[in-house]
């Protein structure tokens, strides 16, 4: 699916709430990604596969519908090159993931509090791009191959942060996600007689400002 | 702009100048008299020539290279020298009259910028005249150093010159000024340091310090043309015929140079590390060959060109600053060089200096092979191209650069020389400049019992060495002053080192770390670390001393020297301060040795033996450390010469025991010797009738001087020459694979028992070269899997592919076959095109002939090289990524949307039709008729191109692109299905 075709979907994804909008909210943050890793095996031996820490930057739009319910579409980017190490040699290749999805939000406390906690759960999708230059050879080739592709996986997002008021029209957020995905085998590709499967998580803490209007 | 365009122009004019005069370099500016200096004035754009017998200093504009004012002097102005603030230029008088008349020697100072001009009379005949970089003049006379302070007017004698006869006037008719004066004079770039040079002196001048060093020489012939150069630093310098170090060493010298004072003339270009140099050769001053221009290296005289001149050039030369121009004293006054430009001027040269055609028993056909005719430059420039040797025709025998010319041999014209003839084709062009070098064919007609695989090296090579401890050896090329070292598995060259001018003979010191080399025209034995293959500071041998031939023993290191004079010497080298010093005795005899006189040590470092070419023999004994041996049983001794470590040694034909007495002679009818090696407790030796014959190798039985199994060569192993009567050709590599031995086209290989009985070869199959799968087809690499294909490995490295290779053959219903590869289980060859259906495959070897090999060959086999490797991942199909032109591999995977090109072979023939053996043509492409399908993952593949690799022998290419809609996975079937035959190989597909 190109990139594209995914921005249309969450276009359509905001539009839901925006016909029960009583307030709305535009933000972004700005955090860091921590991936979990799962174990390819093959007959050649096995390796972690991962992607490395990485900076990460989100935008969302939102709405409450009630004094404790609302939701958002997100968009978050990620940059964290993919890792593969075992059998003491360590491959890396550039990538880079993008995401929509709609998180629902809970909120506990009045809509007037000045710090509000809140807890967020979704899906959407999950783009993986291997993004390094391409080499003849890379180490443990025989167990994973990282691959300058792109891979879309399905994505369920749980979350929760505080909302502080810093004034009328703007809440600073500290708010902390995890995202899982299967696991991207298009782009971290099992070699021949190699198997992966499980999901993988990505925790991103992150901080930001919302614009409510 | 306006300048550079300006200087572009006066380039063009020069050029177009010289094209005028046909096929020489250079304006000629007459100056209606004789010059005798030179100085060159950049910021106002003038050259000064010192109009010696017409009084008066010619202004010459470098705009438009005419004489445009002159400025009338004193008498006899001879030398001149411009101060480097560009004020003042100091102009010496040599009017060394004697009565009647009455001298008039002086100097005068003309202010530049005022035009003002004062004259000082001077008590001696000034001889030159240099700046500094302090603006002070070094005025040499004929009795003392001045230096010469413009401003004030003042002199200061630095010290007094001794043994300097100035020449009186007047002089016979038709006396130039450099034979009158006899002295020249130069300042370094930097300015540094003043070099000199008159009759009996040679000197330096240190500016900073003031400090003058003189010292007395003699030269035999004299050093001419009298002329200075120096380095830009000083380091160097070169004056006549010779090239100094700044320590006084003569790093190297113009050979056979004639001596005349008055004719030629060099000057350094330290932009480009070359020197610009006329130096007629003894000779040359009576026929009338064209005067030669060389154009050499500027540290050890290799001739890189030979440009002709119009005139004589007869002094001095100087080189602008942005070394785009040289300007030199020549007979008619001053010859101007567009050196920057010579790019633009005619000249012709060949693409390669040797065209080998290796003839064999498998093919007598008309062999033909192409070369080309360029100018260096780009430009367009007429030549002709002809032989004398019949049976060589060359087609077309002129036209105009660039062209490509057809050489053709038949070999029935050589049917009866079974060894290689070396026929020269004469490369003329009335429009070059440049004297082109003449081409090299060699033709070899080999039998099947001739033994050994020759290499193609041009040039003149002298000597060859094995290393004692290192499998390599090492191949004197004199003409080039080069050490080509090879390597003793795949006899590829892996260095080249740089010599002295004219290397003659090389050694290897005991302990095995350093190769020394020895040369006829420097006095410096060159040092290399054979480890690192360096060069390291060379050994100063003392004055006059050319070391033609060293050797090393356990205790000592001894040159044979051509020494300037009367009485040749043998010298002893101290390595550790690199000098080298002349025994005063050799033991008991006097040190005086023939010219010609090679050394050679006992590999145990025991002895060394000298033998002379007048038939003296010496040996220094390492324990005694002397000479405890001289014999002259003959008048003459020559040919190949070696040493044992069981106190045997060999001149010529004859076996010498330790105290040098003969005690067997060789059998001479096998020819002249050329190379003798002892191995362990036997040895062997080569011999040549003449060089267009086979040669031989035998093995000799040491107790009766008998040959054992002469056995026929390849081709003729070398003889030696006039002035350098001994040679050295034969080297047993230390891994005891090969031996090497130097013949007429380069060097000849043979295998270590290159003459054991050999048994005849078999063919059990033959496979695509691609992936060693059953199906050829017509043009294809097939490998030919058997036993006995070959003696020895050995790859091609000629295009076109020969058609025996190591002394194997091979032909397909009788017709040759191009080779790639032979060794003992395996032949790489190229199927002819015009082989097709049930044919008959037959090898020839030494050992004989093989059974008829039934094989079918298809019209097309496509099949996929699977000669890829990535990290240790081999056997990989050799498919490359346009994008990024790397081989497709799991980790470069093929991508939808790339163009990926396949190398395979077995596509059959292509139209334009492309011969076997010869690169495919890049325009037109060669394609395959019979056009083929590509799938992956079962999507037809668009095809760009399919059909001969351009370039490539034998080799196809199909270049197709990768739709959209291709199957992504690990292992997508790629199938290639030409005329009903596939083949398919797995590849990873990504989007």
């Amino acid at each position: 699916m190109k990139l594209t075709g995914i921005l249309a979907l969450g276009a359509c994804l905001a539009a839901v709430p925006a016909a029960f909008a009583q307030k709305w909210e535009v933000g972004g943050a700005v955090g860091g990604g921590f991936y979990t890793s799962q174990a390819v095996s093959s007959p050649a031996g096995s390796a972690d596969a991962t992607f490395k820490t990485g900076l990460s930057g989100s935008a969302w739009v939102g709405n409450t519908t009630s004094s404790h319910w609302g939701g958002e579409v997100r968009y978050d980017f990620q940059v964290g090159a993919m890792k593969l190490s075992g059998n003491g040699a360590e491959a890396t290749f550039g990538a880079q993931t993008h995401q929509i999805h709609y998180d629902f939000l809970w909120h506990a406390g009045s809509s007037e509090a000045r710090v509000r906690p809140f807890l967020a759960a979704g899906a959407g999708i999950k783009v993986y791009r291997g993004t390094g230059t391409e080499t003849l050879t890379q180490p443990i080739s025989r167990v994973a191959l990282l691959t300058k592709t792109q891979d879309v996986r399905p994505m369920i997002s749980i979350g929760g942060g505080l909302k502080f008021r810093v004034s009328e029209r703007v809440d600073f957020r500290l708010q902390i996600h995890d995202y899982l995905t299967p696991f991207p085998k298009d782009v971290i590709a099992p070699a021949a007689g190699a198997s992966v499967g499980g999901w993988i998580h990505d925790i991103v803490p992150s901080f930001g400002l919302s614009f409510l209007f | 702009m306006r300048n550079n365009f300006l200087g572009w122009m006066i380039a063009l004019g020069v050029i177009l100048g010289g094209s005028a005069t046909a096929g020489t370099f250079g304006k000629v500016v007459a100056i209606g008299g004789s010059a005798s200096d030179l100085a060159l004035d950049e910021p106002r754009g003038v050259l000064y020539i010192a109009n010696y017998t017409a009084n008066r200093v010619e202004v010459m504009s470098l705009a438009n290279l005419t004489v445009q004012t002159s400025i009338n002097v004193a008498s006899q102005p001879s030398g001149l020298a411009l101060s480097p603030d560009g004020r003042y230029l100091v102009v010496t008088h040599y009017g060394n009259f004697v009565a009647p008349a009455s001298p008039n020697n002086g100097l005068t100072v003309i202010d530049l910028t005022t035009n003002g001009k004062q004259t000082f009379v001077l008590g001696n005949p000034p001889l030159g005249v240099a700046f500094g970089l302090d603006n002070k003049a070094l005025v040499v006379t004929s009795q003392e150093f001045i230096l010469f302070d413009p401003i004030t007017g003042t002199t200061q004698v630095l010290d007094t010159v001794a043994g300097v006869t100035a020449k009186t006037l007047p002089q016979p008719p038709a006396t130039f000024p450099l034979t009158i004066l006899g002295a020249s004079m130069s300042t370094s770039q930097d300015g540094l340091v003043i070099y000199g040079l008159t009759d009996t002196l040679r000197f330096r001048y240190y500016v900073n310090t003031k400090t003058l060093q003189s010292v007395g020489y003699t030269a035999s012939p004299p050093l001419g043309p009298r002329v200075v150069t120096v380095s830009a630093d000083g380091s160097s310098w070169a004056g006549g015929w010779a090239l100094f170090s700044s320590g006084g060493s003569l790093v190297g010298q113009f050979p056979n140079a004639l001596g005349a004072l008055n004719i030629g003339s060099l000057a350094m270009d330290n932009k480009r590390g070359l020197m610009y140099a006329q130096v007629p050769e003894a000779g040359s001053a009576t026929t009338s060959a064209a005067p030669v221009l060389q154009i050499v290296d500027s540290d050890n005289l290799t001739v890189r060109e030979k440009i002709q001149l119009s005139e004589n050039l007869a002094g001095k030369s100087v080189i602008a600053s942005d070394a785009n121009t040289m300007y030199s004293i020549s007979d008619s006054g001053v010859t101007v060089f567009p050196i920057g430009s010579l790019d633009q001027a005619h000249r012709v040269v060949a693409s390669q200096e040797d065209v080998i055609f290796r003839g064999n028993f498998c093919d007598r056909r008309v062999a033909s092979q192409q070369i080309t005719i360029v100018n260096p430059g780009g430009g367009r420039t007429a030549f002709t191209l002809s032989t004398t040797t019949a049976g060589v025709t060359i087609s077309p025998s002129s036209g105009i650069t660039p062209a490509t010319v057809r050489i053709s041999v038949d070999p029935t014209a050589f049917q009866n020389q079974k060894g290689t003839v070396a026929a020269l084709i004469n490369v003329k062009s009335a429009q070059a400049v440049n004297l082109p070098t003449q081409i090299r064919v060699l033709i070899n007609n080999r039998e099947p019992d001739q033994r050994g695989t020759f290499f193609d090296i041009p040039g003149k090579l002298v000597d060859i060495l094995p290393d004692p401890s290192r499998d390599r050896f090492y191949v004197l090329r004199q003409d080039k002053n080069q050490v080509l070292v090879f390597d003793g598995t795949n006899f590829s060259q892996v260095a080249t080192l740089r010599t002295g001018n004219t290397p003659t003979q090389m050694a290897i010191t005991f302990d095995k770390r350093y190769l020394l080399v020895g040369a006829d025209n420097s006095q410096l034995l060159y040092v290399y670390d054979l480890e690192t293959l360096q060069s390291l500071q060379p050994v100063a041998m003392p004055g006059g001393h050319y070391p033609r031939s060293v050797a090393s023993s356990a205790k000592a290191i001894l040159v044979a020297n051509r020494v300037s004079g009367s009485v040749h010497t043998i010298d002893r080298v101290d390595l550790g301060t690199r000098q080298a010093t002349q025994l005063p005795t050799l033991g008991v005899f006097a040190n005086d040795v023939d010219q010609n006189t090679n050394l050679v040590a006992s590999p145990n470092g025991s002895s060394i033996m000298a033998a002379s070419a007048n038939g003296n023999l010496w040996l220094y004994n390492a324990n005694a450390d002397t000479f405890t041996v001289s014999r002259k049983d003959g008048t003459s001794l020559s040919g190949a010469y070696a040493a044992s470590s069981f106190d045997q040694f060999v001149v010529g034909g004859t076996l010498y025991n330790s105290s040098l007495v003969s005690v067997a002679k060789f059998d001479a009818s096998t020819g002249t010797t050329s190379g003798f090696a002892f191995i362990d407790g036997s040895a062997i030796r080569t011999n040549a009738p003449d060089p267009a014959s086979p040669g031989n190798i035998q093995r000799v039985d040491l107790t009766t001087a008998t040959g054992i199994r002469t056995t026929r060569f390849a081709e003729a192993p070398l003889t030696g020459v006039t002035g350098f009567v001994f040679t050295r050709t034969l080297a047993p590599l230390y891994s005891r694979n090969s031996i090497v031995s130097l013949s007429v086209s380069g060097f000849t290989v043979l295998p270590w028992t290159y003459d054991d009985s050999v048994a005849p070869p078999r063919i059990d199959r033959v496979v695509s070269s691609a992936d060693l799968a059953q199906g050829v087809a017509p043009g294809g690499l097939v490998t030919i899997v058997g036993a006995n294909l070959s003696p020895v490995n050995a790859a091609s490295r000629e295009i076109p592919l020969p058609t025996a290779l190591a002394d194997s053959c091979l032909t397909v219903n009788g017709l040759p076959v191009p080779i790639v590869f032979v060794s003992p289980k395996q032949i790489n060859a190229q199927l002819p095109f015009e082989a097709v259906g049930n044919v008959t495959l037959i090898v020839r070897t030494p050992g004989g002939v093989s059974d008829n090999f039934n094989l079918v060959i298809l019209p097309t086999a496509p099949r996929v090289f699977l000669s890829g490797n990535a990290g240790d991942v081999d056997n990989l199909p050799t498919l490359v990524r346009n994008t990024n032109n790397l081989l497709v591999t799991d980790t470069n995977p093929v991508h939808r949307g790339d163009v990926v090109t396949i190398y395979l072979t077995g596509m059959g023939t292509v139209t334009p039709a492309a011969p076997a053996g010869q690169p495919a043509p890049t325009d037109p492409l060669a394609t395959a008729i019979v056009q083929p399908d590509v799938t992956l993952g079962g999507v037809h593949l668009p095809l760009y191109f399919a059909g001969l690799s351009p370039g490539q022998v034998g080799v196809y290419q199909i270049d197709v692109s990768i739709p959209a809609n291709t199957p992504t996975g690990l292992t997508i079937p790629l199938t290639i299905n030409q005329g009903g035959q596939a083949t398919t190989i797995n590849i990873r597909v990504v989007n």
